[in-house]
């Protein structure tokens, strides 16, 4: 009996397939654009879901607290006396004065985001070594020393050469010279940046020595981020108080909202291609019509119909999921993701030269399935029951 | 001999705009085996759907049919494809080939499900060489003529040796001689047990088979060729 039975499921799969092969214009043409819709819809949920991942991991060096003043509602150097006044504070484990500000150079058009900080007072800052593709941090006391990104690197023909100039405020030149450049995984960061030490930065944007653009914060107990932060506004009421946390989810938010705007656009393909599949098979051709009644009359069940029809949507689908899956893997991990870097990453001068490591999420996955495979199916299977059950005499004609 | 088929008190209509058409009215009808039962009728009088009944392929409004003491809507979906699929095989009004399917793959398709005997594939041969059309195993159905075409459903409907041929004009794209030798492999499963029951116009037909029971069919009234209505027996 069950020898029997697969024997029956095994003529079934094999009428499946000789009829996918029957009509193998069509069914390639549906499988190339459904592959194409899974390729598009997976490779940005990978993408979105691996540059998210990779900033987060990146913002686990960011400071804990970062302070800034503000005068007007923009934000304004503040006064390095203004660390002294929090080192009162208990849970302030240091206080890290921080020139940070952006460069627009004009020859290239590029911007450029210039960090000044001694890397050596940061919490984790040693580490930082371990970022660089080559070279070492600056010390202190060795002026004009630079690390820069790989993005910075390209963009100002610094290959082979260590020594550079930017602009200060007044026009007069500050010369530079490359003691590291980082490396391209750290690339979402530090592509266009140019770090350095708070007095050298302080020169290039002209800021008055003791004052710094802010100030980090680590804390003791990471679990009182949030309370230091609030002792430390209602200590500074002229500055703003970022916690690491709030980078992240602002970062998230970013993120998110890119992606999801993107993410309605090709949900909208998904979408298209789900109507156009349901009205391709709910209208059955009269020709399937009457091969379902052919079937029926020579004694196949309507369980038989379906089954055949169900192994027919089945493959297509299950090898365009794959196929659409497969290249969404490739796409973001040896072209990385090139499709969708402008959307998800800016439209930067200085694109970050960042490798991706494909990533999705099992929701992800299984919600892609659900609307994708799970449609198809339905708009295969469904209109093939309704024909399978009317009276098959249809065929008989007269 | 025994009742192969017996249909009592059928009633099949059609809805229709202003009221159901009637296909077949009250038939009642009793099939011997190895009878070669031939109805005649004009287009439009039921013959098309009284096969359907017989065959299962279609439930009636009232009455049951009944093959071999088993009434056909009594069995469940299954049960009943069975009985199509290894009992009864169909020849219909127009040749209904798969048209993306070869000659041998339509003749075979019966046996899709069925335990395929070991040399089905000799068994098609020979049917095919048996309606004049060996040489077409490989062919599209768009590659044969409408004559053709209706030999390739014929022989379809014998590769599963079944006990009753249901017909529905199995001659009408033929020419004279096709006719002819279609007619004579007709009269050779028959003496070999086979039970037909043949609907179709042509009169010549009846004629041309040696034990035919010719039987007519007006607006779905089934009467003996002498006009009695009811019940039509040997």
């Amino acid at each position: 009996m069950a020898k029997r039975g697969i024997e029956k499921q095994l003529n079934i799969l094999d009428y499946a397939l000789s009829s996918l092969w029957r009509r193998r214009t069509k069914n390639l043409s549906i499988l190339l654009v459904f592959s194409a819709v899974i390729f598009l819809v997976a490779s940005f949920l990978m993408v979105s879901k691996a540059l998210s991942d990779r900033a987060g991991q990146l913002l686990v060096a960011a400071p804990e607290i970062t302070v800034q003043r503000m005068s007007a509602g923009r934000q304004e150097a503040i006064p390095l006396a203004h660390g002294e006044r929090l080192q009162g504070i208990f849970g302030i484990r240091r206080v890290v004065p921080r020139v940070w500000g952006y460069y627009f150079d004009e020859v290239t058009g590029a911007n450029f985001t210039v960090l000044g900080v001694d890397p050596l007072q940061m919490p984790g800052g040693d580490g930082l070594a371990t970022a660089l593709a080559r070279g070492r941090l600056p010390e202190e006391g060795e002026a004009g020393m630079v690390v820069v990104g790989q993005g910075v690197v390209e963009t100002l023909a610094l290959e082979n050469r260590q020594l550079f100039s930017l602009f200060r405020p007044d026009l007069s030149l500050k010369t530079l010279t490359v003691s590291g450049e980082f490396a391209k995984e750290t690339g979402i960061m530090t592509a266009d940046l140019l770090l350095m030490h708070p007095a050298e930065a302080r020169d290039l944007f002209l800021i008055a020595p003791g004052f710094a653009t802010d100030l980090c914060i680590s804390v003791a107990n990471s679990r009182e981020i949030e309370t230091i932060a609030r002792k430390i506004a209602e200590l500074l009421p002229d500055c703003r108080v970022l916690t690491r946390p709030q980078i992240q989810k602002t970062y998230q938010v970013v993120f998110g909202w890119r992606s999801g705007f993107a993410s309605i656009c090709l949900l909208s393909a998904v979408a298209a291609f789900i109507i156009l599949a349901w009205d391709k098979a709910s209208g059955l051709a009269p020709e399937e019509r009457r091969e379902i009644a052919i079937l029926k009359v020579l004694g196949w069940e309507t369980a038989d119909v379906l089954a055949v029809r169900f192994w027919e949507a089945c493959l297509v689908s299950g090898l365009a999921f794959l196929l659409g899956m497969l290249s969404a893997f490739a796409h973001v991990l040896f072209f990385s993701a090139f499709l969708f870097r402008p959307i998800l990453l800016g439209w930067s001068v200085l694109a970050p030269g960042l490798s991706l490591v494909p990533a999705l999420a099992l929701g992800d996955f299984l919600l892609l399935a659900a609307f994708t495979v799970l449609p198809y199916l339905a708009a295969t299977v469904i209109p093939a029951w309704r024909s399978a059950t009317v009276p098959a005499d249809s065929a008989l004609g007269g | 001999m025994s009742a192969i088929i017996r249909c009592e008190n059928l009633v099949k209509s059609y809805p229709a705009d202003t009221r159901p058409v009637s296909a077949v009215a009250n038939v009642n009808l009793v099939v011997e085996r190895e009878d070669f039962l031939v109805i005649l009728g004009h287009s439009g009088s039921g013959k098309t759907t009284l096969l359907s009944l017989i065959g299962g392929l279609t439930a009636p409004d009232s009455g049951t049919v009944l093959v071999d003491g088993v009434e056909n809507w009594q069995q469940g979906d299954q049960a009943l494809s069975v009985m199509r699929n290894s009992r009864i095989g169909f020849i219909f009004q127009f040749a209904s080939l798969i048209p993306t399917l070869t000659v041998m793959e339509n003749i075979l398709l019966p046996l899709s499900f069925s335990q395929r005997p070991a040399g089905s594939r000799d068994l098609a041969e020979e049917i095919l060489a048996q309606v004049g059309l060996a040489d077409k195993a490989g062919s599209l159905p768009a590659q044969l003529s409408g004559g053709q075409q209706r030999r390739i459903a014929i022989a379809r409907a014998f590769i599963n040796c079944p006990d009753i041929i249901l017909a529905d004009e199995p001659t009408g794209d033929l020419d004279e001689e096709t006719e002819r030798d279609i007619l004579q492999l007709f009269r050779r499963y028959n003496k070999n047990g086979v039970t037909f029951i043949v609907v179709t116009h042509n009169s010549e037909l009846a004629a041309s088979q040696e034990r035919a029971r010719v039987l007519m069919m007006r607006q779905g009234v089934l009467t003996e060729q002498d006009g009695e209505a009811g019940v039509a027996h040997a």
